[in-house]
C-alpha cells in the first residue's frame, strides 16, 4: 500500500475485498459447472491437455508473493478484461454456430459474462480506492480473434473456461492478501481476526 | 529386318527398322514409292526412322545399308501394305487439372487434337487417377466423345472419396480412336504425362485434419485424415469416442474411414488426432440430414398488409447455427423474393411476405435449403380467398333502449377491397347463447358497427365478435375480448 490507511480507507477496502472474494468465490463456482456442460456440449474430453492459448491471461503468477497491491490489482484487472473479451468471443460463436438449439450453455456463458464485468468494475473500484488510475480501456482492445478451425475453436474455449477458473481462485488469494492491514493503519482487526 | 510402321494421324507414317549387323555402317539410302506415286521417292538418312506417306493401298521401300566408306553393303526392299500399317493416335497432352478443395473435386481438361482427324470418328479416353506415395490406382474410368476435325477441350470432374489435402493425386489419360474405315491394327495412345496436385503432407509444414469443418448427410461414409510434420507419429484417431483404425497414405498422413455416419450432436462431432508428446489436432464433422419437403404450406392475410405463410418442417435436419435449414419466399408473378427468419426450435415456421399493390393472386415457391441439399415446395393462392383478419379489438356496447344495443368495434387492417361476415355471440344467463351474422363493407383500419334487436329488457348480457371474408370464407378470427351490457328496463 503507497501511504499508511486512514481507518475509513481500511475498512472500505476490507468490505471490497470481502465482496470480490465471494464474487470469485462464486463465479469459480459456475465456471467450474459450465466447464462440465461445455465439455459435454462439445463433443469433448475432459482431460484433454490444451495447450496454452494465446491471449488467454495465465493465472500462474511467478514470485507471487512479492507482488505489491497495486501490481495484483492491476494483473487481475487485465486478466478479467482480456475474459471478458474472450467469453463474448465465446458467446458469438455459441450463436453462429448452433443458433438457438442448446441455448442452456449459452445462457451459462452470458451470466459468467456478467460476473466477470462485474468483477472487473469491483477490482478499478480497488484501485481508485488505492488512489491508483484505472488503466483505460482504449486502445486496449482485444487482438481479433485468430482463424481457427472449429476444433480448435473447442479446445481454446476449454482453455479460457479452465483458466478463468483459475483466476478465480488467485484473485481470491490476492483480495484475501489486500484485505490484510497494512502497518500503522491502526485499523481494528478484521471481523475474521477478531478473537 | 523389322520393318514396322505407324501412323498417327492417317496420313503419315513413322517407319522404323533395325539392322542384323553388329558393325559401324554409314547413311542408310532409303527409297519408297507408292501405287498411286510410281517414281520412287528417295533420301538419305542416318536414323533407322523415316515419316512417310500413308499410302492408299501400299507402298514398295527399299532400304539400303552403307558402309561407313559409302558403299552399299546390304540392300532389302519391303511392300507395305494398308493392313500392315498401325494406327496409334498421338498421346493426348493435359492442359489442365484444377483441384476444388471445398469438394474434393479434380477438374481435368485436355484437348481432343480432332483437327488432326477426319470428322465423326469416336473416340475414347481412358482416365486413370491413381494416389498415395506408392501411386496406386484409384479409378479408371472411360469417357466417350465424338471428333469434329477441330481442336474440342474436354473438360472431365472426379469426386475423390477423400480430401485432396489428405495425399498427393495423380492423373494420366490415354486415347483409342475408332477408324472404322482403317484396316490396319489400331491401338491405344501411350498414356499423357501425369499430372499431380500434390497433398498437405508433400507440404514441408504442412499439417492439419481434413475435411475441416464439413457437412455431410446422414448415411454418408467419410474419410477423415490426419496429416501431421515429418517425426510425429500418430498414436490414434477418434471419431467422436471411439477409437478408428488407421489407414496409411503417406509417411505423414493416415486416415479413418467412417461408414454410415450417424447424425451429430448440435456441436458436431470431434475428430481427433492425438499425436506424440500429447499433440492434438481434430476437425469436426456435422452429420445431419437435406431439408424434408415444407409439410402443410398455407398462407393468408390478417389485414391485407402482409401474407403470413406456414408450414411444417417435417424431419428435423439436425444442423443448426449457419448450418441450420434456411428458408425462402419467392413469388413468382412478381419476382419478389424474401428470406425468412426461422427460429430452429419452433416446431412451426412462419414467413412473412408483404402484400403488393394491384395483386390479387399470388404464386409461391417456398425454398428450403441447407449444406446438404435443397426442397421447395409451392402455393398459388388468391389472397382474397384466404383472409382470415385480426382479432376484432375495442368492442363497446352502446344503447339506450330496452330491446336493443348497439355494437363496435375496430379491427386493424385493410379490407376495403372485400365484404366483412362478422358474427356477434350473445349470451345472457336467461337465454341460450345465440349467434347473430351480419355482413359489414370491409374499411381501411375501420370501426364497424353493428346493431342487435329484440333483446329482453333490464337484462344482463355478454357480447363478443369475429370476423371472416364474407365471399370466400376462409377462416374466422379469433373471438373479440366480451362485452358486458345491461339493457333498459322497458
Amino acid at each position: 500500500m503507497a501511504a499508511a490507511d486512514s481507518p475509513s480507507a481500511a475498512l472500505r477496502r476490507r468490505d471490497l475485498c470481502s465482496r470480490g472474494i465471494r464474487l470469485a468465490g462464486k463465479m469459480r463456482s459456475d465456471v467450474i459447472d459450465l466447464l462440465d456442460t461445455y465439455v459435454e456440449q462439445q463433443g469433448l474430453d475432459a482431460s484433454a491437455s490444451v495447450a496454452a492459448v494465446e491471449g488467454v491471461p495465465a493465472a500462474a503468477a511467478e514470485r507471487w508473493d512479492e507482488q505489491t497491491g497495486p501490481q495484483r490489482l492491476l494483473e487481475n484487472l487485465a486478466a478479467y478484461r482480456a475474459f471478458r473479451a474472450l467469453l463474448a468471443q465465446m458467446l458469438e460463436e455459441q450463436r453462429e454456430q448452433l443458433g438457438e438449439a442448446d441455448a442452456a450453455v449459452g445462457r451459462a456463458l452470458a451470466a459468467i459474462l456478467l460476473q466477470v464485468s462485474a468483477f472487473a468494475y469491483h477490482l478499478e473500484e480497488l484501485l481508485r480506492l488505492e488512489s491508483r488510475g484505472v488503466p483505460s480501456e482504449e486502445g486496449a482492445a482485444p487482438p481479433p480473434p485468430p482463424h481457427l478451425s472449429l476444433f480448435e475453436r473447442k479446445l481454446r474455449g476449454l482453455g479460457v473456461l479452465r483458466e478463468l477458473a483459475q483466476w478465480a481462485v488467485r484473485s481470491a488469494r490476492d483480495l484475501r492478501q489486500l484485505a490484510k492491514p497494512s502497518p500503522g493503519s491502526g485499523a481494528a482487526p478484521s471481523p475474521a481476526e477478531s478473537p | 529386318q523389322n520393318l514396322k510402321c505407324v501412323t498417327h494421324n492417317l496420313r503419315k507414317m513413322i517407319c522404323t527398322w533395325s539392322v542384323s549387323s553388329k558393325g559401324r555402317y554409314g547413311q542408310t539410302d532409303f527409297c519408297y514409292s507408292t501405287n498411286d506415286l510410281p517414281p520412287p521417292v528417295c533420301f538419305k538418312t542416318r536414323e533407322k526412322r523415316v515419316e512417310i506417306p500413308v499410302p492408299e493401298s501400299s507402298s514398295t521401300v527399299t532400304i539400303t545399308t552403307n558402309s561407313i566408306s559409302g558403299a552399299a553393303f546390304a540392300t532389302k526392299e519391303f511392300e507395305i501394305h494398308k493392313k500392315d500399317i498401325s494406327f496409334v493416335p498421338i498421346a493426348p497432352r493435359i492442359l489442365s487439372l484444377t483441384p476444388d478443395f471445398s469438394t474434393s473435386t479434380l477438374n481435368l481438361k485436355w484437348s481432343d487434337n480432332g483437327s488432326v482427324f477426319p470428322y465423326g470418328l469416336d473416340a475414347f479416353w481412358q482416365i486413370q487417377i491413381l494416389r498415395k506415395e506408392a501411386m496406386e490406382k484409384v479409378t479408371q474410368v472411360t469417357y466417350y466423345s465424338k471428333l469434329t476435325h477441330e481442336d474440342i477441350i474436354h473438360s472431365w470432374n472426379w469426386t475423390s472419396d477423400m480430401p485432396l489435402e489428405c495425399t498427393s493425386h495423380y492423373v494420366k489419360i490415354r486415347c483409342y480412336i475408332n477408324v472404322t474405315q482403317f484396316v490396319g491394327p489400331k491401338d491405344w495412345s501411350d498414356w499423357s504425362p501425369i499430372e499431380e496436385i500434390p497433398g498437405k503432407d508433400t507440404e514441408p509444414k504442412g499439417s492439419g485434419v481434413f475435411p475441416q469443418d464439413t457437412v455431410v448427410a446422414v448415411g454418408s461414409d467419410v474419410t477423415i485424415c490426419c496429416v501431421h510434420e515429418e517425426g510425429q507419429e500418430i498414436q490414434r484417431m477418434t471419431y467422436g469416442p471411439e477409437i478408428y483404425p488407421m489407414i496409411r497414405l503417406s509417411s505423414r498422413s493416415s486416415a479413418i474411414r467412417v461408414l454410415n455416419a450417424s447424425a451429430s450432436d448440435t456441436s458436431g462431432t470431434n475428430v481427433v488426432c492425438i499425436l506424440s508428446e500429447d499433440e492434438m489436432d481434430g476437425t469436426v464433422l456435422f452429420v445431419g440430414y437435406a431439408p424434408d419437403i415444407p409439410q402443410n404450406l398455407s398462407c393468408e392475410t390478417s389485414n391485407f398488409l402482409i401474407i403470413k405463410c406456414t408450414w411444417k418442417p417435417g424431419r428435423p435436419s439436425g444442423l443448426y447455427g449457419k448450418r441450420r435449414t434456411k428458408y425462402s419466399l419467392f413469388e413468382r408473378i412478381s419476382g419478389k423474393n424474401v428470406s425468412c427468419e426461422v427460429n430452429e426450435m419452433n416446431r412451426e415456421r412462419v414467413c412473412g411476405f408483404p402484400v403488393l399493390a394491384d395483386q390479387k393472386t399470388y404464386d409461391f415457391i417456398l425454398g428450403v435449403s441447407n449444406p446438404i441439399g435443397q426442397m421447395e415446395s409451392s402455393l398459388l393462392v388468391d389472397l382474397t380467398q384466404r383472409v382470415r383478419p385480426k382479432t376484432p379489438e375495442k368492442l363497446t356496447v352502446s344503447g339506450n333502449s330496452s330491446t336493443s344495443v348497439r355494437l363496435h368495434w375496430f379491427i386493424n387492417g385493410s379490407f376495403a377491397e372485400i365484404t366483412l361476415l362478422c358474427q356477434t355471440e350473445i349470451s345472457s344467463r336467461h337465454s341460450e347463447r345465440k349467434l347473430h351474422n351480419v355482413s359489414v363493407p370491409g374499411g381501411k383500419f375501420s370501426t364497424y358497427t353493428v346493431q342487435l334487436n329484440a333483446l329482453h329488457p333490464y337484462t344482463k348480457y355478454q357480447f363478443r365478435v369475429r370476423c371472416s371474408a364474407a365471399e370466400h370464407f376462409w377462416r374466422w378470427s379469433d373471438w373479440s375480448n366480451i362485452e358486458e351490457h345491461t339493457t333498459l328496463e322497458a
